[in-house]
């Protein structure tokens, strides 16, 4: 029983499971993550955040390498601050989404093993959700999931939101935008329907929701349990986060 | 390179009131070249068990003859139809059989069982290319396209649905599943099994 | 002002004793040779004219380049030494391209400002490990004038790297008079095609030889076209409607 020589070397990556998704609507944006943290089977955290505030338009969810991904949550905030002194406003969203291709473009040949989704309202009040590869392409849709449910989630909103692969009753179509509790539902029965048949989801679900400035959309948050307001600025656009518990096995 | 992937395909199986479903593409590949879309990868195995076949194609044609011949053997033998429950016995065996070195494949199996008192009981199963098996209550899935097909089943099947509400449900599961997926696809068929009759749909889907 | 000149003006850098960088102020005084530039904020967007100052008739006066766009929604006229001007310029379109390339948007119009601003006092000795960009000071003052979201602006820059935004600004040797004039006859609701008449006008009284289309160039930056120089046909029917 012999052996071939073995070259052994230090691994700067790894990986730490869960899923992030975000989803845009008319004059809203919700971005959503589980909160466990892995390493193979064992669990590191039930609850490590990977929904980042950015400002009260845009919300950061990243999702791949957690030491990675904080690391460049923290340098994304240091980017708008700068912005913020040199030219006297807040980044708008699609500036945002520019600026972290650039950032993750730099280190082309040594990436940030992270997906990113930045979600939040754009210059013109629409919703808008961006997503990221490792090395900074990035593209602005209606949705997206990321990380390691997602080839389980993205294809379930493929068939609800887009409604892919369905005919309209005669006479009626598909509506453009979809209502902010639809969404809400939308996004817990994902988690949820993760949650059963992937092991490295679960423990509890963070949701953000941005809302545009006098979004009709706020009827639809008032009578949920546990919504915490995280909005800091009197501009008009407001942010809430929704916590919810997913099982834990 | 992967065996499993090699030619690519997908399978899935639901419970529903009083019916089950089975359903798989009809795509057959040379990893990225597609070289059928009508490769038939569900057979029926008695009026009332159907068995879907995803993984290497070869394993997929001759599992199928093996079948066909053992399930001869039982019903010569045994002078009576083969349940379900005792079917999934039969490939798991079959497949443990070559466990070192075995069939590149991921059976997925449909069928209605007679219960005593004359009506039927729904029933599906798979199995690992070991034999493993899965008894699952609600769905089964395998093939290129499973983490996908987990996804949207996990999200649009409920239980006790009736054949036409099942049929609506299986297909748009199998649909947007494969449509995810580069290796399913190029055609869709579905099977739903009642007590009376057995209804096979092709599905229109996309063709890319 | 002079007349306490001693060792005082030779070091690039060295403060006098009254706190004075006599280099700085004497780089200002420069610009007080060079010919006149005007430039005029509207609500509709910022008008930029200069003389040409066209010294001989063998001269090609299609040549003179003293109105030079920055990027599509800025540009800036200049006078003095201009070609200290061009590496301004190049660096307000490198900064401005940056600014588009990384956050996808048009820079504001004080942002660009201030960068070229950051230039202006890197001269000198090199100390031990840092390199001088300079040996002496910029010896141009430039106009810069642009469209952003806060609407039309026009900033004025000098040698000792100060920006100051005006309603209505003159530089160069005629900037005294013009100034006057400018302060007389410009209003906040000026239409643009006022603002490009009142710029020849300025021109006209203090330029020596007779305005007309060879010896200035108009330009004008809105929210419609961006910046635009003024081809000899469109300048041609503003001076006639002088």
């Amino acid at each position: 029983m012999t052996q071939r020589p073995q070259q052994h070397s230090f691994n700067p990556y790894t990986e730490n499971g869960g899923t992030i998704l975000a989803i845009a609507g008319a004059d809203f944006s919700v971005i959503a993550g589980d909160t466990r943290q892995s390493e193979g089977y064992s669990i590191q955290t039930r609850y490590a955040p990977k929904v980042f505030r950015l400002t009260d338009k845009a919300v950061l969810a990243v999702n791949g390498f957690a030491a990675d991904g904080n690391m460049f949550v923290k340098k994304v905030r240091q980017r708008l601050e700068w912005y913020r002194h040199a030219h006297s406003k807040d980044m708008p969203i699609r500036a945002i989404a520019r600026l972290i291709q650039t950032m993750l473009y730099a280190r082309r040949f040594f990436p940030y093993y992270v997906y990113n989704i930045l979600g939040g309202i754009e210059e013109d009040g629409t919703g808008a959700v961006y997503s990221f590869d490792p090395v900074g392409s990035y593209e602005r849709e209606a949705c997206r999931a990321a990380g390691a449910a997602q080839s389980l989630m993205q294809p379930f909103l493929d068939n609800q939101i887009y409604f892919k692969n369905q005919t309209p009753a005669p006479g009626t179509s598909f509506p453009q935008h979809l209502p902010l509790n639809t969404v809400l539902s939308l996004v817990i029965d994902s988690f949820t329907g993760a949650t059963e048949r992937h092991i490295e989801v679960g423990d509890s679900l963070e949701m953000y929701v941005v809302l545009a400035r006098e979004s009709p959309s706020i009827q639809a948050l008032q009578n949920i349990v546990g919504i915490q307001e995280r909005t800091s600025t009197a501009d008009g656009e407001r942010i809430f986060v929704i916590r919810r518990d997913l099982k834990k096995d | 390179m992967s065996i499993m992937e090699y030619n690519g395909g997908s399978v899935v199986a639901m419970v529903g009131k009083d019916c089950v479903a089975i359903a798989s593409d009809l795509r057959l590949g040379n990893q990225a070249l597609g070289i059928s879309s009508n490769f038939q990868k569900i057979f029926p195995i008695t009026d009332r068990i159907y068995l879907g076949l995803p993984g290497l194609a070869t394993d997929v044609t001759t599992l199928r003859e093996r079948f066909r011949f053992r399930v001869n053997m039982y019903t010569i033998k045994e002078e009576r139809e083969i349940e379900p429950e005792t079917f999934a016995h039969l490939v798991s065996s079959t497949l443990y059989e070559h466990r070192f070195g075995p069939y590149f494949v991921e059976p997925v199996m449909a069928g209605l069982s007679k219960t005593p008192s004359g009506g039927v009981k729904p029933f599906i199963a798979a199995t690992d290319l070991i034999g493993c098996l899965n008894f699952a209550k609600d769905f089964v899935v395998a093939g290129t396209a499973s983490s996908k097909l987990y996804g949207v089943a996990e999200g649009l099947w409920e239980p006790d649905l009736e054949a036409e509400d099942l049929f609506e449900t299986i297909s748009q599961t199998l649909l947007n599943a494969v449509d995810r997926d580069a290796y399913s696809g190029w055609g869709c068929i579905v099977h739903v099994i009642t007590k009376d009759k057995v209804v096979t749909r092709t599905l229109k889907g996309r063709m890319d | 002002m002079f007349l306490t000149r001693s060792e005082y003006d030779r070091g690039v850098n060295t403060f006098s004793p009254e706190g004075r960088l006599f280099q700085v102020e004497y780089a200002i005084e420069a610009i007080k040779l060079g010919s006149t530039t005007v430039g005029i904020r509207t609500p509709a967007g910022v008008v930029l004219g200069v003389e040409k100052r066209v010294q001989s008739p063998l001269l090609e006066a299609s040549s003179i380049e003293k109105i030079m766009e920055i990027d599509s929604h800025l540009g800036c006229a200049m006078s003095g030494l201009t070609a200290d001007a061009r590496t301004m310029i190049d660096h307000a379109r490198v900064t401005a391209q940056n600014h588009a390339f990384t956050y996808d948007e048009k820079i504001k119009v004080e942002s660009v400002t201030q960068a070229v601003c950051d230039l202006a006092l890197r001269f000198g000795e090199s100390v031990h490990d840092e390199e001088a960009m300079m040996s002496r000071p910029f010896g141009v003052a430039l106009l810069i004038a642009g469209i952003d979201e806060l609407g039309p602006q026009l900033y004025h820059t000098d040698p000792s790297g100060t920006f100051v935004r005006y309603e209505a600004k003159a530089i160069g040797s005629g900037s005294e008079a013009a100034q006057q004039e400018l302060q007389d006859k410009c209003h906040k609701q000026m239409t643009l095609k006022e603002a490009q008449l009142l710029t020849l006008r300025v021109l006209k009284q203090v330029m020596e030889e007779k305005l007309d289309q060879h010896n200035v160039q108009l330009a004008q930056v809105t929210s419609e076209k961006g910046f635009e120089i003024l081809d000899e046909s469109s300048l041609k029917q503003v001076i006639e409607e002088m």
